[in-house]
């Protein structure tokens, strides 16, 4: 499902990716975890096109992708198969919670739109958000817009699913609602990749974990075997 | 409205009737204190009367300016040019000027208004049009033309334009000029049938016009005469003695003579000029009846150009500061062109441009057209700028979710950038929109009839200086205030949502 091979950028100079390989395969989860300024998100916003590579090639959700700037075409394609969610949510603040979850299924699938708000609600039903519907994300929690953000990713099924740090912004309590939702996507089969700094949370979710030190790939492995028990 | 709202509106009016209390005029001996007659002129399009030598631009020439010195020396001062706008001459007077010397036409409503002096000129006004052109006499103009009414036109505030609206009798639309070499292009463009002015400017650019020619003989003739305020009576008597003296001695002749503006068929003229009534004041009521229906249709006018204008603009704007933004490599730099030059360059020029040089390209666009038009492009390179900030504002993880989610870059603007850096904008654009409200004043350069121009206009006409500038402050008011709330409203609503 996922092939990452020779996969290197540089920025002002420096690389941030060096020679980087990763595998994954249908339903896998795949925890990168690693210190600050590691290259871990830029990892991440290479399999969807947000950051072009220098060297090296992305294979994702069946989409090849080459180094230099990608056709707009190819870009599309890729992004539908492949949800992402982001560490500040970046929902869409003059949307209801509603609408920010049919806006792709709209847009981009060119749903109807009594479709789109079906399918939006089924999606917030999935993450405990249901009761939302209405409401302005400015007034929710950062816990529930992160679950708003991620029905909102999943809403046009994509085969892979990308997290970035999803829970940084959060405090404990609610990291642990949000985990739990992701938690639930990994157990019915959802394959994902997800950048984290939570050991707790690799251990419980992930079937692999990949540890990135100064764009480097450093250990790949079971989590017991790379975390610890 | 309530009182708190009442209370600056009334402020104002009354700031209004202050700031434009006529200053006490200098009177002839202060006039000698200061050894200078300023005398006021318009020398755009001036000829004969007062326009730039063609030889050493720098340099005033014409008729009026040698009797104006010929004026002064026989107060025993010297002449000193004011500039002003023709129709809008008579303002000057008390302050800066002391007299108003060019082309003014002795009419009964200037005789109630302002001090006339003796006549110095007779003219006549003489119909012109296209030498190819359907007209060849004054009364063709009495029957409709081969595309309907005849589209004639007149220098603003001037006897030909007096005359026109005084006799229904024509089928024609007068459209008032603020220069009297601007109809006369228009003629040779094709914009207008034809245009009626003194003979004596018609005379003077027949050269430069050769396609056009004089329609029948000059009618309706009349007297110019030169105007000083009501309040220096010896100042206007001893502007008619030295008048009187000039005329008698032979020095205007030998002038007219000089001006190739017949010097003995004027003196002659000017003897048995009889003498013009004074036209009576009307009362406060009468004005109001009178005036506020055509205010009232002016402001209309001011409506029509700001809402028509205004939302071209927005769109022109938006899709500018988008190009800017997001368009292709070498639109960018073409786009930042086109902003700085509308910018750098004021509105009337813009106006100019679309409405006298367009039709010498062949495309002559009606007044209104070109004016909404003019509004719109010069009020997008602003708007765009606004809009650029704004959608500068809009975090870029906004547009990085929208590409995420597979939507192309042009959807994830429309649908997720553009509605945000919309809300962000409302303030600053609402403000811009009272901003055009007021330029369109600037149209009345192309012709439009808009608020200030029918004030200014009706000002003249009435000599109700004042009282009509209350009416109009307090329309402008009217019509912008509503827009000043809806503006504070937005404020207060980004605010609270921040």
């Amino acid at each position: 499902m996922i092939g990452i091979a020779g996969l290197s950028k540089a920025r002002g100079g420096a690389l941030v990716l060096d020679d980087v390989c990763v595998q994954a395969g249908e339903r896998a989860v795949t925890a990168i975890v690693g210190p600050s300024g590691g290259g871990k998100s830029t990892l991440l916003r290479c399999l969807n096109g947000l950051e072009v590579f220098d060297a090296g090639e992305v294979t994702i959700a069946g989409h090849r992708m080459l180094p230099g700037p990608h056709p707009p075409r190819l870009l599309e394609q890729v992004r539908r198969d492949v949800g992402m969610v982001f560490q500040q949510f970046n929902l869409f603040p003059h949307l209801s919670v509603l609408e920010n979850v049919a806006l792709g299924p709209r847009v981009v699938a060119r749903m109807p739109l009594a479709e789109a708000h079906g399918m939006a609600e089924a999606q917030l039903a999935r993450v405990g958000m249901a009761a939302f519907v209405a409401a302005r994300p400015a007034t929710l929690s950062g816990g529930q817009q992160q679950r708003v953000a991620i029905a909102r990713a999943l809403a046009l099924a994509p085969r892979v699913m990308l997290f970035d740090e999803p829970t940084s912004a959060l405090d404990p309590a609610m990291s642990a609602e949000v985990m739990e939702t992701i938690v639930e996507l990994a157990r019915g089969g959802q394959t994902m990749v997800v950048v984290t700094h939570d050991h707790a949370f690799a251990r419980r979710a992930a079937t692999q974990v990949v540890e990135l030190i100064a764009g480097r790939i450093t250990r790949t492995g079971p989590p017991a075997e790379i975390l610890g028990a | 409205m309530k009182s708190q709202q009442l209370l600056p509106l009334l402020l104002i009016s009354w700031w209004m009737v202050v700031a434009a209390a006529p200053t006490p005029a200098a009177e002839l001996d202060a006039v000698a204190a200061r050894g200078e007659l300023v005398w006021a002129a318009d020398q755009e399009g001036g000829g004969p009367h007062v326009f730039p030598d063609p030889d050493a631009p720098q340099r005033l020439t014409g008729f009026e300016v040698e009797l104006a010195e010929l004026i002064a020396a026989e107060l025993g001062v010297k002449a000193r040019f004011q500039q002003g706008q023709w129709d809008r001459l008579p303002l000057l007077l008390g302050h800066p000027a002391d007299c108003v010397i060019n082309g003014i036409e002795l009419l009964p409503e200037r005789r109630r208004d302002y001090h006339c002096s003796r006549p110095y000129f007779a003219y006549g006004l003489q119909l012109l049009a296209r030498r190819d052109g359907p007209l060849d006499t004054v009364e063709t103009l009495t029957a409709p033309g081969p595309a309907g009414r005849w589209r004639v036109g007149v220098l603003t505030g001037s006897a030909a334009e007096a005359f026109l609206r005084s006799h229904p009798e024509f089928e024609v639309d007068v459209i008032g000029y603020d220069g009297t070499i601007d109809s006369l292009e228009q003629v040779k463009s094709g914009v207008l049938d034809a245009a009626l002015m003194d003979d004596c400017i018609f005379n003077f650019y027949a050269d430069r016009f050769a396609g056009l020619r004089a329609v029948g003989r000059p009618f309706a003739g009349g007297y110019y005469t030169v105007l000083t305020a009501r309040d220096t009576p010896r100042l206007s008597a001893a502007i008619d003695e030295a008048l009187g003296r000039i005329i008698a001695d032979g020095r205007l002749k030998t002038l007219y003579d000089r001006w190739d503006l017949g010097g003995r068929q004027q003196i002659l003229a000017l003897r048995d000029a009889a003498e013009i009534p004074v036209a009576t004041r009307r009362s406060l009521r009468e004005l109001a009846v009178e005036t506020l229906p055509l205010l009232l249709s002016a402001a209309g006018m001011t409506v029509l150009l700001a809402c028509l204008s205004f939302p071209l603009a927005i769109l022109a704007g938006l899709g500018v500061a988008l190009g800017r933004l997001y368009g292709p490599a070498w639109l960018r730099p073409l786009l930042t062109a086109c902003v700085e030059v509308v910018r750098g360059t004021p509105l009337m020029l813009q106006l100019y441009a679309i409405f006298f040089l367009l039709p010498q390209v062949g495309l002559a666009l009606p007044a209104l057209v070109a004016a909404v038009a003019g509004l719109a492009l010069n009020y997008a390179a602003y708007e765009s700028e606004i809009y650029r900030a704004g959608l500068k504002a809009v975090p870029l993880g906004q547009f990085e979710a929208a590409l995420a989610l597979g939507m192309t870059k042009w959807q994830a603007l429309r649908h997720v950038v553009v509605p945000q850096a919309v809300r962000l904008v409302m303030p600053p654009v609402t403000n811009d929109f009272i901003a055009l409200f007021k330029d369109t004043s600037v149209c009345s350069v192309i012709t439009v009839i808009e608020l200030t121009k029918r004030y200014s206009v009706l000002a003249l006409s009435t000599g109700r200086i004042v009282e009509l500038a209350v009416i109009t402050a307090i329309l402008y008011l009217a019509m912008s205030w509503p827009l000043s709330l809806l503006s504070r409203r937005f404020e207060t609503r980004q605010e609270q949502r921040a």
